[in-house]
């Protein structure tokens, strides 16, 4: 195996075509000559789990929020001992993270200050949970309840008569800040909970390798899962529909349909047609405010949700409907799991020491506790939070492009949202002069320019990591959800190619098992439907949004995740083997190669050329 | 009243009747576990030639071992001599006769309590393996009442002050003309894991194994989710099978196909690590055991309790640290090599 030295980031070029492309982000969130010592010394990856492609400018903010907030709660808040935040920098329209260890010096103090603080939330955690709920829907209603309509010609005298004050100029520049604002709120409440919910499940992890030290990650995992979590509720609703319409005896014609609408249409005709199409339309919200990224979801406004794009759910109830007639059973073993789980906690908690016995149970207690956060969280933000933001940001965009801002509202996600702030004040005050903004025309140019950049950078591979590889990986948050370890590192610098000529990837065991079959590789969501019966998929992460098609594939394949993450979580819950992390599968492996998954070892082997 | 205890569930475990061995033997039927037919001879005394033999006491502890063989060799020759018409021979006939038509079978002492030596070394007078046919049989349960003046036992009951006052009972078992064999351990001999079971085969009988002549097959399995852990195949050129004349044992090569591949399937390891789980519930701490897979299936040999990490208490982690300050634990010494010790 050659070995080879990760590039510097400020040796790294630009793509041909892409000159410029600085422009489109935030200045201080690029690499530059003033911190060029300190950059050029850490350790950078590629953030693919999060954002596996180019950036839109627009769509920044959804890398800022999580930079700020995970920081602030780690290094200012609950002093987490050895961390600080993760730091970021975009090069060439892709993100890299660095973890920020805190001085040596101050891991003691810190533990201290930690040890008071994280100890209030673990022992009110429930509490502080609801709490925290309400809060983050009413962040989330308040973001719903935006108008972002195109300023009328003439105000509705309502403004007069009920002594508004303000006109929807000012409305429409208070709204666009408002809803930026509460977003970068709603991410505080975001990792409130979340870093020291991981410091608990990171404990617990590593308490069952010390005390049974062959203990395979998914087996700890199910002693951990299980539970009734949101998370699955949308899953859990296409199934009841799916039951529905067998009893409404609309099968049938939900089998042959191909368009979504077309079939609300044709059903609404009958009575029973029309209560199924009522339930669908009662059931969508807010369960299918469901992003479908191809990996961590919400990261990007270019995907779909099920509520835009309803063929995508009902292409998960016809699948559905068929296994019900074949009389598959559809519902996940829940009270399987919850019994398996209770015999291999009860069985692991035998063989331990007496002494270690107490401190288990509450270890067990406390992971269960913050994993319901870990999982619903994911739902509450990563979905319906950023779905909605995606959805006012187009509607803001629609009406900038109505108004002549952009000449298309898809311009609107190529300039930077301070840019955006910009260009609203620019359209308000135009409006409120009566006059015309420099508008459209001035960021025509600047627009076509960039989307040219944009599509050299998307098209670009770039590189896994950046800067002198660190000799271990200790980090929790590296480890646990992005999957990266010390041995990802060196599979980063090494070649693919094994001695003896067989390719193999290697990743993290995410779910138990091993099978062979051929390889389906899976980019979005809308190719899922190429994916046939035995079929291994590889992807760039799965999402319980791609539920339905568990039953035909025999094992998983990811690029990104680790134990933590996502797509082992998902696999677990549905007894699919899987391998996730490996870092380049879906760059690697070719649909129709075989390949061979090995869940209790993470390793993938492509059998065949 | 016969002298004879038929190994099954339903015998009676009398540790005063059955030695050590056929009382362990008992149990395994009696916990259900799958035990090669067999049945225990009671003990019989044999005061008379005690006395007849033993002029001076010889506890004294300037005897030699060369001393202690010869009168260890008078005492046991005598012994075999006066066993010649003793009644337990004719209750040992008819049950042999009742195993088959001349079963080859193994003859081992079972001694009991304080007579019992060292379990972990096998005397060269106390166990016959291979035994076929009623006469050959009948000298070997008389060899073995005699195996209760085996130096070593005198050289043990030296130490402790006195002659082995007991009798030995005998254990007749039939042998397992074993497709693959090996041994079992309920815990993970390596760290001390008490959440794995490690077993180890070869194909063939056993003996190469346990007498460490031949690198074995090796299956690391998880006790409480039955997954196989690790697997390792050894390359296994040779084979212990049974004499085509049915006595005794002989040396082999394994057929080509057969050397890499693993000696039990994923089934016959699950039905291992059952057996082995059972073994440990009922008696209560790691067992370290060996078994022999023919064609009625697996069968436990024999089991004894392991004695390396269970002399010590499993070793705790969290040396008395309540979650929280688990917690601490875990986050500060998992950032850096380097980072000070947690003093607690």
């Amino acid at each position: 195996m050659t070995t080879r030295r990760f590039p510097d980031p400020f040796a790294i070029e630009t793509p041909a075509g892409a000159e410029g492309w600085e422009d489109m982000y935030n200045w201080y969130h690029l690499f530059g000559e003033e911190r060029r010592e300190q950059d050029s010394g850490r350790f950078w990856f590629q953030d693919r789990l999060h954002h596996p492609g180019a950036l839109h400018p627009y769509d920044e903010i959804q890398c800022e929020c999580w930079w700020q907030a995970l920081g602030a709660f780690n290094t200012r808040i609950f002093a987490m001992p050895p961390a600080y935040g993760v730091d970021q920098r975009l090069l060439n329209g892709y993100l890299y993270v660095s973890p920020v260890p805190a001085p040596e010096g101050d891991v003691a103090a810190r533990a201290e200050i930690f040890g008071r603080r994280a100890s209030h939330y673990y022992e009110h955690w429930d509490q502080i949970y609801d709490e925290w709920k309400d809060k983050v829907l009413a962040r989330l209603q308040a973001v719903r309840d935006l108008d972002f309509s195109p300023l009328p010609d003439l105000e509705d005298e309502r403004v007069v008569f009920d002594h508004v004050g303000t006109s929807s100029g000012y409305r429409l520049i208070e709204s666009f800040d408002r809803m930026i604002l509460t977003m970068y709120e709603t991410y505080q409440f975001h990792f409130e909970l979340l870093n020291i919910g991981y410091a608990a499940y990171l404990t617990f992890f590593g308490f069952c390798k010390e005390a049974f030290p062959d203990i395979p990650d998914q087996t700890i995992s199910r002693m951990v899962g299980g539970l009734h979590v949101d998370l699955y509720r949308p899953d859990d609703e296409l199934k009841r529909l799916a039951k529905e319409a067998e009893r409404l005896d609309v099968g049938d014609r939900i089998l042959d349909a191909t368009d979504a609408q077309a079939l609300f249409d044709e059903l609404s005709t009958t009575e029973a047609g029309a209560e199924w199409v009522a339930d669908w339309h009662h059931t969508s919200d807010p369960w299918f405010l469901f992003n479908t990224d191809p990996g961590h979801p919400g990261g990007y406004h270019i995907y779909d949700t099920w509520q835009d794009d309803p063929t995508i759910p009902l292409a998960s109830v016809k699948e559905y409907v068929q296994r019900l007639r074949q009389g598959e059973p559809l519902d996940r073993p829940t009270d399987e799991v919850l019994r398996e789980r209770d015999r291999i906690t009860g069985e692991y908690r035998e063989l331990l020491a007496t002494d270690d016995q107490a401190t288990f149970d509450e270890m067990v207690a406390l992971a269960r506790l913050v994993f319901v956060y870990i999982e619903e969280h994911v739902l509450y933000i990563e979905h319906w939070m950023w779905a909605t933001f995606w959805k006012q940001s187009k509607a803001l965009a629609a009406s900038l492009a109505q108004m002549r801002t952009f000449d298309d509202p898809e311009d609107m996600f190529f300039l930077r949202r301070y840019e955006v702030a910009e260009a609203i004040y620019d359209t308000v005050a135009a409006w409120s002069v009566g006059s015309r903004p420099r508008g459209a025309d001035y960021w025509r140019p600047i627009i076509a320019r960039r989307r040219e950049i944009y599509e050299v950078l998307d098209a670009h591979d770039p590189e896994p990591a950046l800067g002198p590889p660190p000799a271990e990986i200790s980090e929790p948050f590296t480890i646990m959800l992005w999957g990266i370890t010390t041995d990802t590192v060196s599979e980063w610098l090494a070649d693919d190619d094994d001695e003896d000529g067989e390719r193999r990837l290697r990743g993290i065991a995410g779910a138990p098992g091993v099978v062979e079959g051929p390889a389906r590789v899976v980019r979005h969501v809308t190719e899922l439907e190429s994916v046939e019966q035995g079929d291994v998929l590889v992807c760039p992460a799965t999402s319980p949004s791609w539920s339905p098609i568990f039953s035909r594939i025999a094992a998983t394949v990811s690029d990104v995740g680790g134990i933590m993450s996502h797509t082992a979580i998902v696999c677990r819950e549905y007894g699919l083997p899987a391998v996730v992390g490996t870092g380049n599968a879906v760059a690697t492996v070719r649909t129709g190669q075989r390949i061979r998954v090995d869940g209790d070892t993470g390793v993938v082997t492509i059998l065949d050329d | 009243m016969t002298s004879i205890t038929w190994i099954s569930p339903e015998a009676p475990v009398d540790t005063a009747r059955l030695g050590g061995k056929g009382a362990g033997l008992v149990r395994l039927a009696v916990t259900g576990l799958p035990v090669p037919a067999g049945f225990v001879v009671a003990p019989e005394r044999f005061d008379g030639a005690l006395d007849d033999v033993i002029g001076t006491h010889p506890g004294s502890a300037a005897m030699s071992l060369a001393q202690l063989e010869t009168v260890s060799e008078r005492l046991r020759t005598a012994v075999f001599e006066r066993s010649a018409g003793r009644p337990a021979l004719d209750d040992v006939a008819a049950a042999y006769r009742r195993l088959g038509d001349d079963a080859p079978v193994a003859v081992r002492s079972s001694a009991s309590g304080e007579d019992a030596p060292d379990h972990s070394f096998a005397g060269e007078h106390d166990s016959y393996l291979w035994v076929r046919g009623l006469d050959d049989v009948l000298v070997a349960v008389r060899r073995c009442w005699a195996s209760l003046f085996t130096a070593r036992a005198l050289d043990y009951r030296r130490s402790a002050g006195g002659l082995p006052t007991g009798a030995m009972a005998v254990v007749v078992q039939r042998m397992v003309d074993a497709a693959a064999a090996g041994v079992f351990m309920t815990l993970n001999p390596s760290n001390g894991d008490r959440s794995k079971v490690v077993i180890e085969t070869v194909w063939g009988l056993g003996e190469p194994l346990v007498s460490g002549l031949v690198d074995p097959d090796r299956f690391v399995v998880d006790k409480v989710t039955g997954q196989i852990i690790h697997r390792h195949l050894a390359h296994k050129a040779t084979w212990a099978v049974r004499d085509p004349d049915g006595t005794g044992v002989v040396t082999d090569e394994v057929p080509a196909d057969r050397r890499d591949a693993p000696s039990l399937t994923d089934d016959q390891i699950a039905e291992i690590v059952a057996c082995a789980r059972r073994i440990e519930r009922a008696e209560g701490c790691p067992q370290d055991g060996e078994f022999a897979v023919d064609d009625a299936g697996v069968q436990v040999l024999q089991t004894r309790p392991e004695t390396v990490w269970s002399r010590r208490p499993p070793t705790g982690v969290t040396a008395g640290r309540s979650a929280m300050e688990q917690i601490l634990h875990t986050i500060t010494r998992a950032e850096a090599p380097g980072a000070p010790d947690d003093p607690t």
